[in-house]
């Protein structure tokens, strides 16, 4: 492979998109030659999921580029979602902007308990997740809430042109800006840099902790612009519908180049992984493969990602061709070895 | 005595530093009464000390001795609890690093402090007060071109992830970075540890050309050499407090560590012993790729045998293979006649070698756990029956390998980052020891980062350790621990091994060719 | 700090240190302390329905939380999958039941060894995320479970797993065999080489490796004795519904993972014990139980329940850099 080459693939966000069409192209191959996968009904399927799952995994993605994890996702999710429908009769914009405004805080007090105590993201981030699941079953009493507005529930999911819909023109849109700010701006560039190595970023004087509790408001009004619409779509609240968003999420981040470690990653990989697994849940669906097919393609993705990317996986292989007595016995060559005899004695 | 600054507002009549300022003129640094606590611990007690522009001031101490502490209060990384600061006349705290910077001063930290995922470019912008929202920008990268330049660095990619680069690369990055501030005070904490002779040199060039231009230079190093070479004046802590300041042409090495350790110098090496023991490690034709071409080497019982080469010459990566720790490592290695496998940690584990790391941090020691646990790491299963221990049993082994390497006995439950370097290191020692027979110990850099007293305490480890019959491989670069402690210097450059040498046949002449320029 | 000051200095630093972070155990203990004196001292408090049945989930809980002990003090964070292997096992238990008892319990137990242990050895030995691990488990498991299954539960018609729902005296049974697993947990952490390695590999998985220490075997066997401890969870869940069912473990990992912190083990390893478990899951539960018995509806509990596992984690707030 030409040096230019395997520096492409080495590159993290166009893995995600090569393993998009390498999903393709299986697919279409398993089609058999039915027309089903690359359709306009399972396209714009695709970019419903992409919808659903993509505003999460982007969330999910900046906390865990800056260097920490955001698990309280999931309970934003509903707490946005029961928000705007309680409050979006009337002008479902206002809805909206409430339930953003819910994420934003929700991000602005887990963000500043967090550097304001110095603790650990996780332990924060699941006190929030326990927290705003529960006040949304609080505002909900445990019922599921309607929401009487059904033209603007079909009007998020109408489709435009065909494949798109609001609801993924706008996530589209949140990804465009978030690629924007992470690679052009300098709050992007020190975003990541907190990510890479944090006391190194507090060393040359970035303002760390503004940093955490930005990213950790972006997250959060991201998770609720998703999770708002997301509710208008389903013309319903439910503190339990969308309980299941967090490992979609972090599986689409990471199969988009975004590393636990932070640092890595970019908004549009992360976009390439939720693409990758829409594009995989759909496209599964499309050909008539039964739902358990979709976990355990799940599955194996993750697997395969997990171990492509893991630490030890060199010596691994390493030991695994030594074993089958592929290793050559000859010495690396590096030319003979400059020994001179050694001077004097005692 | 020196007056204090014409211009000062002075806040109560403050005692001056006893200084002998080589120039005339006002000081851009002035410290009075500066204090600074961490908890129960004392770095800075009641400082003076005055900084000149147009000077190359070195600042020398033991670890411990507050100099970090001093520096990062002056770039407004830390905030002192008592004392005033003059800054270019004023009185001035910094409230923040970013304060500093606009005020001009520039700060090169002790630790690498480089975002690996981060370019180059971004890394030497990083958290630069010039760098616009919209921050790229062709000026910056020109700017950021001209400062690796200026050290010889232009083959470095502006694009390049620094994760890609050698650690010495890296560390000219950071220097680069401190290059493109518009300062007019440039610290430096230990900046050439982990560099080559000639970027050393490329370094001293920038900061003579800092200094010609009239500004201040602030060189905190353990080298003595390098105070030497490149340094103007040199100020010396000991125990947070100030002890002096001196030309460096009115004193001698000797003099200069009398003033860092605070009694008369005493030998810092101990007696070589070179025995010609039978051999407990025998290394045949190792070879790891990119890293090693065919080593060979023998460590007879009861010696020291240093492999002395550069940062990158291929020395660290031969510790490591016969520890166990490369799992692409080829050849053959023997101990007490023994083959052993290599590429597994374990295996030489049980064949009695041990290993202590240059990196504390990252592979030495355990930082969260405490002393006990550290040091009883390796005896686990020694210690055990049917897979059970008893807490009784492990403290009692804990203090034997304490006394043994010199930790302090009363410091069994302290955590291991509370330590200092040098006690930590010895934790690292403790762990090695204990067992049955004695083995071998291999290391890297045993010394680094650790003041000059801790360091006569370890080098008399070794040598008790080589008198109880263990056979040591050290991997070093500072030339001077090397002579100080081999019985056998081995040199390396780029993978290839050079040149052997023994008892008075070792000379730094020689190796220092070696290990640079040699003739082949 | 280092370095810095006299020796003593630094002695009396680290014993200062070590007390603030045990402070919100030491709180805790005494909450949890005064509470259950109160309870046990109200008469009929034991045989109040409600708290039996509260006790016995926490028990159901708790035996998964010590295993989720043994994941994160190895450095590992936690695992996304326990709750579904929870469920799996049970389904595995109750499918095997029909062969007795004995079998039974034996079958489920390397079942839930072993689904958690191929987990342990691909994050040992490839040093992969365990995260990421754990959800591809997750997604493993599910899958497998909708097909094998076809999504209903396994309800067999046999009694002969009921002698597990028994009580020990005033003891509800499963309370008495979460206490136990406790106490063999603690154990192996305290007592055995083992449980020391866990500790060496969570704290610094380099320095373990360094010192002869293969850190692969060692994460292994944590997330195997977590599903060991899992599994006895499983096969108390399964006598007492009589069944098996994915639902079973539903949110389980959400409830163990909680219970390691509130209780004060460090989310990276190296650092906590399974006693802090223990009172991390009798605080939340004691905390449940109040509210219970305050009338407060399952609303407020859930709201209540968060904010004080989120204040429990404030708590352990290790002040400034």
């Amino acid at each position: 492979m030409s040096r230019h080459l395997r520096a492409l693939m080495a590159d993290r966000t166009v893995r995600s998109f090569a393993v998009l069409v390498l999903i393709i192209i299986v697919l279409g191959i398993s089609d058999g030659g039915h027309g089903r996968v690359l359709t306009v009904n399972t396209t714009y399927d695709v970019l419903q999921q992409f919808a659903t799952i993509g505003p999460v995994a982007l969330a999910l993605g900046l906390s865990m580029m800056v260097g920490e994890f955001d698990l309280s996702v999931g309970g934003i999710l509903s707490l946005a979602g029961c928000v705007a429908v309680l409050t979006g009769s009337g002008s479902p914009v206002a809805g909206l902007l409430l339930a953003v405004c819910v994420g934003g805080l929700a991000g602005l007090a887990q963000g500043s308990i967090m550097t304001w105590l110095n603790l650990s993201s996780i332990g924060v981030t699941l006190g929030g997740l326990l927290t705003f699941g529960g006040l949304s079953y609080f505002l909900t009493r445990n019922t599921t809430i309607g929401y009487d507005r059904l033209d603007v529930a079909l009007g998020v999911n109408a489709p435009l042109l065909g494949i798109f819909s609001v609801r993924s023109l706008t996530t589209i849109f949140l990804f465009l800006v978030a690629a924007f700010v992470v690679s052009w701006t300098r709050f992007g560039r020190d975003l990541l840099a907190v990510g890479s190595d944090r006391r190194a970023a507090t060393i040359v004087g970035i303002r760390v902790n503004r940093i955490l509790i930005a990213v950790f408001m972006i997250s959060g009004s991201l998770t609720a612009i998703g999770g708002g619409l997301l509710s208008y779509g389903l013309a319903a609240a439910s503190p339990t519908a969308l309980a299941d968003t967090l490992v979609p999420g972090a599986a689409a981040a990471i199969l988009g180049g975004v590393s636990l470690a932070g640092g890595k990653g970019r908004p549009i990989g992360i976009a390439g992984g939720v693409l990758v697994l829409s594009m995989l849940s759909s496209g599964l669906t499309a050909i008539g493969m039964p739902p358990f097919a979709h976990w355990i393609v799940t599955a194996a993705v993750l697997f395969a990602v997990a171990i492509l990317d893991s630490e030890e996986l060199n010596r691994r292989v390493y030991s695994i061709r030594c074993a089958l007595g592929k290793r050559s016995d000859l010495p690396p060559s590096g030319g003979s070895p400059i020994l001179t005899e050694p001077q004097g004695d005692q | 005595m020196q007056a204090l600054p014409e211009n000062a507002r002075v806040e109560g009549a403050a005692a001056a530093a006893p200084s002998d300022s080589p120039l005339s003129v006002d000081p851009i640094f002035s410290v009075r009464d500066l204090s600074k606590s961490f908890g129960p611990v004392t770095a800075l007690k009641q400082l003076n000390v005055d900084f000149y522009p147009g000077e190359i001031r070195a600042v020398c101490g033991e670890n411990g001795a507050g100099k970090s502490t001093l520096v990062k209060i002056l770039a407004g990384v830390d905030r002192p609890d008592a004392g005033t600061i003059w800054f270019d006349g004023q009185a001035r705290t910094f409230s923040s690093a970013l304060e500093a910077q606009r005020r001009g001063i520039a700060m090169v930290a002790q630790e690498l402090s480089v975002c690996p995922d981060l370019s180059v470019l971004d890394n030497i912008w990083l958290g630069s007060t010039d760098v616009p929202f919209l921050h790229r920008r062709k000026e910056l990268r020109r700017r950021a071109a001209e400062a690796l330049s200026l050290l010889g660095a232009e083959h470095i990619a502006l694009n390049t992830p620094v994760s890609q680069l050698a650690i010495g690369e890296r560390q000219l990055v950071e220097i680069a970075r401190m290059l493109t501030r518009n300062a007019r005070v440039f610290i430096l904490d230990e900046p050439t540890a982990t560099l080559s002779d000639s970027e050393i040199d490329r370094i001293f060039t920038a900061l003579t050309r800092i200094r010609q231009e009239g500004h201040c230079v602030i060189y905190i190093t353990h080298r003595l050499a390098e105070v030497f070479r490149i340094c103007d004046t040199v100020t010396v802590l000991r125990n947070g407090e100030m002890v002096g300041t001196s030309k460096t042409a009115d004193i001698d090495r000797r003099k200069l560590i009398e003033m860092m350790l605070g009694r008369p110098f005493v030998e810092m090496y101990p007696q070589h012993g070179y025995t010609a023991g039978d051999p407990v490690l025998q290394i045949d034709a190792l070879c790891v790729p990119d890293a090693v071409s065919v080593f060979s080497a023998v460590v007879p019982r009861g010696d020291i045998v240093c492999i002395a080469g550069q940062v990158g010459s291929g020395a660290e990566s031969v510790i490591r293979a016969v520890a166990g720790l490369v799992y692409n490592a080829t050849g053959s290695v023997r101990v007490n006649g023994k083959p052993m496998r290599l590429g597994s940690a374990e295996e030489a584990f049980k064949n009695n070698i041990s290993f202590v790391s240059g990196d504390r941090a990252a592979e030495g020691i355990f930082s969260t756990l405490s002393v006990t646990d550290n040091l009883v790491a390796t005896r686990l299963k020694a210690l055990s029956r049917f897979g059970t221990l008893s807490p009784g049993s492990l403290r009692l082994e804990a203090l034997r390998l304490a006394a043994q390497a010199g930790v302090d006995q009363r410091r069994l439950r302290a955590r291991a980052d509370n330590l200092s370097g040098g006690n930590q290191q010895k934790l690292a020692f403790g762990r090695c020891l204990g067992r049955a027979q004695a083995g071998v110990l291999v290391l890297i850099e045993p010394t680094r980062g650790i003041d000059i007293g801790a360091r006569a305490e370890i080098y008399q480890l070794m040598r008790e350790l080589c008198a109880e019959g263990y056979g040591l491989l050290v991997a070093s670069t500072d030339l001077e621990e090397v002579m100080g402690i081999g019985d056998v210097v081995i040199t390396m450059y780029r993978s290839r091994q050079v040149g052997s040498y023994r008892g008075k046949a070792i000379n730094m002449q020689d190796i220092v060719a070696d290990i640079t320029h040699p003739l082949h | 700090m280092r370095g810095y000051g006299s020796v003593s200095a630094a002695a009396v630093a680290s014993r200062l240190g070590s007390i603030r972070v045990g402070k919100a155990s030491v709180i805790q203990s005494v909450a949890t302390l005064a509470v259950v004196i109160f309870a046990v001292s109200t008469p009929g408090f034991l045989s109040e329905t409600s708290i039996r049945s509260l006790l016995t989930t926490v028990s159901f809980v708790g035996c998964v939380a010590v295993g989720m002990t043994f994941i994160t003090l190895s450095g590992n964070i936690m695992s996304f999958s326990i709750g579904a292997s929870m469920s799996a096992t049970t389904i595995v238990f109750m499918v095997s039941v029909g062969l007795g008892l004995i079998p039974a319990l034996v079958l489920a137990f390397l079942f839930c060894a072993a689904l958690n242990g191929v987990q342990g050895w691909l994050v040992g030995v490839f040093r992969a995320n365990p995260i990421i691990i754990s959800m591809a488990a997750y997604s493993m498991i599910i899958g497998s479970a909708i097909y094998i299954t076809g999504g209903s539960g396994v309800y067999p018609l046999t009694d002969r797993a009921d002698i597990l729902t028994r009580n020990l005296g005033p003891i509800p049974g499963p309370l008495a065999a979460f206490l136990l697993v406790a106490l063999i947990g603690q154990l192996i952490l305290s007592f055995t080489r083992f449980g020391r390695n866990i500790y060496l590999v969570g704290a610094n998985p380099h320095a373990a490796k360094a010192a002869g220490i293969e850190p692969w075997r060692t994460v292994m066997w944590a997330y195997v004795a977590a599903g060991l401890f899992t599994a006895v969870s499983a096969v108390l869940v399964a006598a007492r519904y009589r069944s098996g069912d994915m639902e079973h473990g539903i949110g389980y990992e959400y409830h163990a993972i909680s219970a390691v912190l509130v209780g004060g083990t460090a989310i990276q390893g190296g650092e906590g014990s399974v006693l802090r478990t223990l009172v991390g899951t009798f605080f939340i539960a004691l905390m449940q139980g109040l509210l219970i018995l305050r009338g407060f509806g399952i609303e407020m509990q859930y709201l209540l329940i968060g904010l004080m596992v989120l204040g429990a984690i404030m708590l352990q707030w290790k002040g400034r850099t």
